[in-house]
C-alpha cells in the first residue's frame, strides 16, 4: 500500500494528468483526514486520562488540573459564541501573553545550560567536545569588539573562519543530510525496511 | 478484452493493459521539461539501487553508543527503573518542515531497536512525543516490538507521553521530571531547545544517546556527553542497527578483505609503474616451471 501510494504520488509529480491528479488528491486528503482524526483522538485521550488522574487522585493531580484548565481556556476562547476560532483575539492573547513568554523563559536557560554542558564535557575530557569548546573560544576571541588594526585583522579572520572552514563543514554536512534524507524517503516510499532481528 | 463468449487470453489482457497505460500517457503531459524529468528518474534509479540493499555494509562502528543498550537495560531491570526514548520535537503531522518530520520517521527504527531490547529485559519504556500521529506510530512500534519478542504481557507497562505542543514544552518536561531512567535515547529533530532537552535527560538518565540531523544543533549533541549521531548519521543509523555481534564481525571481515584487495592492487600498480615488475610476465609466469 505504501509503495503503491508512493509511486502514485511520484507519477503525479512528474505527469500532468487529470485522472492521476484526482487519485493523488484523494490519497492526500485521506492522509489529512487520518491525521486530523488521530489528533482529535489523541486530544480526547489526553483529556480523559488527565480527568481520570484528577478524579482518582493518582499520578500528578495538580499537573492534570493545569492541563485540563489550559485546554478548557483555549476551547472556551476559540469556540464561545461569536468567537473567530483560532484567529480570535482571546486565543491570540493566550498564545502571545502566556505561551510565548513561558517558552522564552525556558529558552533563556540556554546560556546557562550550554555553559554547564561545556564545563561537564571538558571535565570528562571528551575529545570532540574539547575541540568544539576550543573552536568556540577562538571564534569568541576573533569576534571581540576591538578597534584599530588589530580589530580589523580579527574581524577579517572571523569572517574567513566563518566562510571557509566552518562554512565548508556546514555545507558538507548539509549535502550528506540531503543525500541520506532522500535515500530514507525513497526507502519509506517503497516500503523497504531493515530488521535488526 | 472480452469478446462476448470467452474469457480473454493473457495476450488480450496484456494488450488491454498496454492500451490503457498508453491512453493515460497520451492524455498526459510532462510537468517538467524532459531534462529535469530524466534527472529525477535517474536519481530515483540510483536510490532504487541503494534501497535494494537497505543494510549499510561499510560501517562497523558502534552507532551512537547503541551497542551499550543491552547493558543499560540490564541495569534498568536490576534497579527497577525505566528507559526513555524521545522522538524529538518535530512529530509527523505538526506544522514544520519535511526535513524535520522525516527525522521522526527515521527515529522509529531506533525506537523499535530500543523497544525490543527493553521488552526482552522487562524494562518499561517511556516514549516522549509532542505529536499525536508520532504517538500512534510509536504505540504501533512498541506493540510490534513486544510481539516480535513474545512479550505481549509486558506491553502495558510501557507508555507514550504526550509532552504538549511546542518544542519548548518537551525541554521543560525533561528538565523538571523527577524520574531517573537507566537510559535515554533521543532520536529526531531538535532545534533551539536541543541543549535544554539533552541536558534535562543527561541530568537524570544513566546513559544518553542522541541522534539529530539538524546540522545547526551539532554542538548540543557533542556537548551532551553521550553517544552522538550528527547530521547524516541520524538518517544512516536505521541501516546500521545490529542485534547480532556476528553480523558486525562479518562486515568487518568483508571490509578487511576488500581493503587488502585494494592495497594489493595499489601496490602492484605502483610497482608496475616503477618498472619493478612486469604484470604480464608475472601473470604468464604463474604455473610455468
Amino acid at each position: 500500500m505504501v509503495a503503491v501510494v508512493g509511486v502514485l504520488l511520484l507519477a503525479d509529480l512528474l505527469l500532468v494528468n487529470a485522472s492521476l491528479a484526482e487519485i493523488a488528491g484523494v490519497a492526500i486528503d485521506a492522509a489529512i483526514l487520518v491525521a486530523a482524526g488521530a489528533a482529535l483522538a489523541a486530544v480526547a485521550s489526553l483529556a480523559l486520562r488527565r480527568a481520570g488522574d484528577l478524579v482518582r487522585r493518582r499520578g500528578d493531580p495538580i499537573g492534570a488540573a493545569v492541563v485540563l484548565g489550559g485546554m478548557a481556556a483555549v476551547l472556551i476562547a476559540g469556540l464561545r459564541p461569536g468567537a473567530n476560532g483560532s484567529s480570535d483575539p482571546a486565543v491570540g492573547w493566550l498564545v502571545s501573553a502566556l505561551l510565548i513568554p513561558m517558552g522564552a523563559t525556558l529558552f533563556a536557560l540556554l546560556f546557562v545550560t550550554t555553559l554547564a554542558a561545556s564545563r561537564r564535557s571538558l571535565a570528562t575530557r571528551s575529545r570532540e567536545a574539547t575541540v568544539l569548546v576550543t573552536a568556540a573560544v577562538v571564534v569568541l576571541v576573533l569576534l571581540l569588539p576591538i578597534g584599530g588594526g588589530v580589530g580589523a585583522w580579527l574581524s577579517g579572520a572571523a569572517g574567513w573562519a566563518l566562510d571557509v572552514p566552518i562554512g565548508a563543514v556546514f555545507r558538507g554536512m548539509l549535502v550528506g543530510v540531503a543525500i541520506l534524507a532522500a535515500v530514507l524517503a525513497a526507502r519509506t516510499v517503497f516500503g523497504v525496511g531493515t530488521t535488526d532481528e | 478484452m472480452l469478446t462476448g463468449e470467452r474469457v480473454p487470453s493473457q495476450a488480450e489482457l496484456i494488450a488491454g493493459v498496454v492500451r490503457f497505460v498508453g491512453e493515460i500517457l497520451g492524455a498526459s503531459s510532462l510537468r517538467f521539461e524532459v531534462g529535469p524529468t530524466l534527472v529525477i528518474l535517474g536519481i530515483m534509479l540510483v536510490f532504487l539501487q541503494l534501497v535494494a540493499r537497505p543494510v549499510s555494509r561499510w560501517v562497523t562502528s558502534d552507532a551512537g553508543g547503541l551497542a551499550g543498550l543491552g547493558r543499560a537495560m540490564a541495569l534498568a531491570a536490576e534497579a527497577g527503573t525505566d528507559a526513555v526514548v524521545s522522538l524529538g520535537t518535530a512529530g509527523v503531522a505538526r506544522s514544520t518542515d519535511a526535513h524535520s518530520r522525516l527525522q521522526t520517521l527515521a527515529a522509529l527504527p531506533v525506537l523499535g531497536h530500543v523497544a525490543r531490547a527493553a521488552a526482552r529485559s522487562g524494562v518499561p519504556l517511556r516514549v516522549l512525543t509532542n505529536d499525536p500521529l508520532a504517538g500512534v506510530a510509536a504505540a504501533a512500534t512498541l506493540d510490534s516490538a513486544h510481539a516480535i519478542t513474545s512479550t505481549l504481557e509486558r506491553v502495558g507497562r510501557s507508555r507514550i507521553v504526550m509532552v504538549g505542543e511546542g518544542r519548548q514544552a518537551a525541554g521543560g518536561l525533561v528538565m523538571t521530571t523527577r524520574a531517573r531512567p537507566a537510559a535515554a535515547v533521543v532520536a529526531g529533530s531538535l532545534r533551539e531547545e536541543a541543549t535544554l532537552h539533552l541536558e534535562g535527560l543527561r541530568g537524570s538518565a544513566g546513559s544518553l544517546a542522541a541522534a539529530s540531523a539538524e546540522v545547526a544543533q551539532a554542538p548540543a549533541l557533542l556537548l551532551s556527553g553521550g553517544g552522538a549521531l550528527i547530521g547524516p548519521e541520524a538518517y544512516q543509523v536505521p541501516a546500521d542497527l545490529r542485534a547480532e555481534v556476528t553480523e558486525r564481525t562479518m562486515v568487518m571481515a568483508a571490509n578487511r578483505l576488500i581493503f587488502i584487495a585494494v592495497a594489493v592492487l595499489a601496490i602492484g600498480s605502483a610497482l608496475a609503474l616503477a618498472g619493478v615488475i612486469a604484470p604480464q610476465d608475472l601473470l604468464l609466469g604463474i604455473g610455468r616451471e
